[in-house]
């Protein structure tokens, strides 16, 4: 039997899942809500309901809404692979708080264990015990090498932002050698466009700050479509051109529509927008597929862009930022 | 003697290739049906896993590939009863077995191939009416289109049955 054979019930249950994902009007409502209160009220008519419990932050409710769907998908999908792609950013990210929090402790500063998150796919309490007792072994993703190498560093230099890089560095490596071995077509480009993704935003990010182009070089990934040799003569062009030099490629295609004019503040935002719609783009034509494991990539990553919407919003409302400025920012997600 | 044994074997070898056709004429249309009904149920459990009220229209739907089953137990029935097997017995040549047994082929692949494919179009009408149910009519109507091939493979198989002349 075809592989894909093994997902007509998995497709077909995200098909019914489907209506439970905010549409483009439901955001609507909470960006023209007048505050955060009526925007968090209009939250609570929605699934994540359940979530809001009297006097919680709404940030909780978000990460529970995230963590139910990846353990609901863990259970019926086929490959758990096609959810762990996900949940390796949140693995870092934890990775990343522990290795801070040791790192202070020994100088005398507190640990930061409440920014842990549940969302990776080693439990937060596995994760705090094996770092504690310096047993890395047995942990997945590379982190078994990477580290005692971060530990290391630490040692030798106490330099975080060498380590951030090497770990982000690792992240990506573990993303794309777990696309690679699920052999699903869609995924692969999926996690080819998360990297090219990320490498243009670094680069946007680093000419703001005004690196040279041989220190560009190490922040950024390899394993996208674009290589990194490719990326850092874009250094020395103007953003208006990065779309012109990458034309060959379909993230090129894609930035070129970000309108350049504006100074950074401006062009960010934009990007950022811009390139998550791009990871929505490859991978939104499995929808047209009753058997495509792509279908849920798809689901999981508009899953991802519902809840940095809906952050948005409620950040917004916080900060009064006006409402067309938001609408700009909304991701395109799972509905297209 | 050899020639008893040669005689006995000619009347037997008749009915034989009338029953190999028979068994293999349900044999793959019914397999076909059951893998395409399978194909269809994965669908259908799956929109049931979160909407328990589909089940009427998941049920009708998964349902159409079960035809070229028993478009294929009829051609079955039809060679067995033309040959004598079942009901009153006559008499069939070699070749008048061959024939009656080459019949099988047109409802044998057309009804595997249709209905497998015919379960996949109704996997995919599922997730139709999962996400529009008023759309019932029309998705009914899609994998309906399969079936079109497993009816002429029927006709076909029975217009031969029937022009095959026994007696």
């Amino acid at each position: 039997m075809p592989r894909n054979d093994a997902y007509g019930y998995a497709v077909a249950r995200i098909r019914a899942l489907e209506p439970q994902l905010f549409d483009p009007s439901q955001l609507q409502r909470m960006i023209d809500a007048d505050d955060s209160d009526a925007a968090l009220k209009i939250l609570a008519e929605s699934g994540y309901a359940r979530w809001m419990n009297e006097g919680a932050r709404y940030d909780s409710a978000l990460e529970a809404e995230l963590c139910a769907a990846f353990d609901e998908f863990a259970a019926f999908v086929p490959d758990r692979g096609l959810i762990d792609i996900f949940r390796i950013p949140y693995d870092f990210h934890n990775v990343k708080v522990l290795l801070k929090s040791a790192f202070r402790a020994r100088t005398g500063g507190k640990k930061r264990y409440d920014l842990l998150t549940r969302l990776g796919s080693i439990s937060p309490d596995d994760l705090v015990s094996r770092m504690e007792s310096e047993e890395y072994g047995l942990l997945p993703w590379g982190l078994s090498v990477l580290l005692p190498s971060c530990a290391s560093m630490w040692e030798q230099n106490a330099d975080i932002v060498e380590i951030e890089r090497v770990l982000d560095s690792g992240m990506f490596a573990a993303v794309i050698s777990l696309a690679d071995s699920l052999e699903f077509p869609g995924v692969i480009s999926w996690g080819r466009a998360r990297i090219d993704s990320e490498n243009i935003r670094n680069l946007l990010r680093m000419k703001r700050f005004g690196f040279d182009a041989s220190a560009a070089a190490s922040f950024l990934h390899g394993g996208g479509t674009v290589t990194v040799a490719a990326l850092v003569p874009l250094m020395s062009d103007q953003f208006e051109a990065w779309g012109r030099s990458l034309a060959y490629s379909d993230v090129g295609a894609a930035i070129s529509a970000v309108e350049a004019g504006g100074d950074f503040d401006e062009q960010m935002p934009a990007l950022e927008r811009t390139l998550d719609d791009f990871c929505s783009s490859v991978v939104a034509n499995a929808r047209y597929s009753s058997t495509a494991p792509e279908n849920i990539t798809a689901y999981l990553w508009g899953k991802e862009m519902e809840i940095k919407n809906i952050r948005t919003i409620l950040v917004s409302k916080g900060t009064k930022t006006n409402r067309e400025g938001v609408k700009g920012m909304m991701r395109r997600g799972y509905f297209g | 003697m050899m020639e008893s044994i040669i005689s006995t074997m000619a009347e037997q070898l008749g009915p034989a290739f009338v029953v190999l056709g028979a068994a293999l004429a349900a044999g793959f249309a019914g397999s076909g049906s059951a893998w395409g009904i399978g194909i269809a149920n994965e669908a259908a459990a799956g929109i049931m896993t979160e909407d328990p009220k589909k089940f009427v229209s998941a049920l009708i739907l998964l349902a159409l590939p079960g035809t070229q089953g028993i478009y294929g137990f009829l051609v079955a029935i039809f060679a067995l009863l033309k040959a004598g097997i079942i009901g009153s017995p006559v008499s069939v040549t070699v070749w008048q077995g061959v024939a009656l047994g080459a019949a099988w082929l047109p409802i044998a692949i057309a009804g595997f191939y249709s209905a497998i494919w015919q379960g996949k179009s109704s996997a995919a009408s599922i997730l139709l009416i999962s996400k529009r149910p008023e759309q019932m009519g029309k998705a009914m109507i899609l994998p309906a289109m399969c079936e079109t091939y497993a009816v002429l493979g029927l006709l076909v198989s029975l217009l031969m049955l029937n022009g095959i002349k026994i007696g």
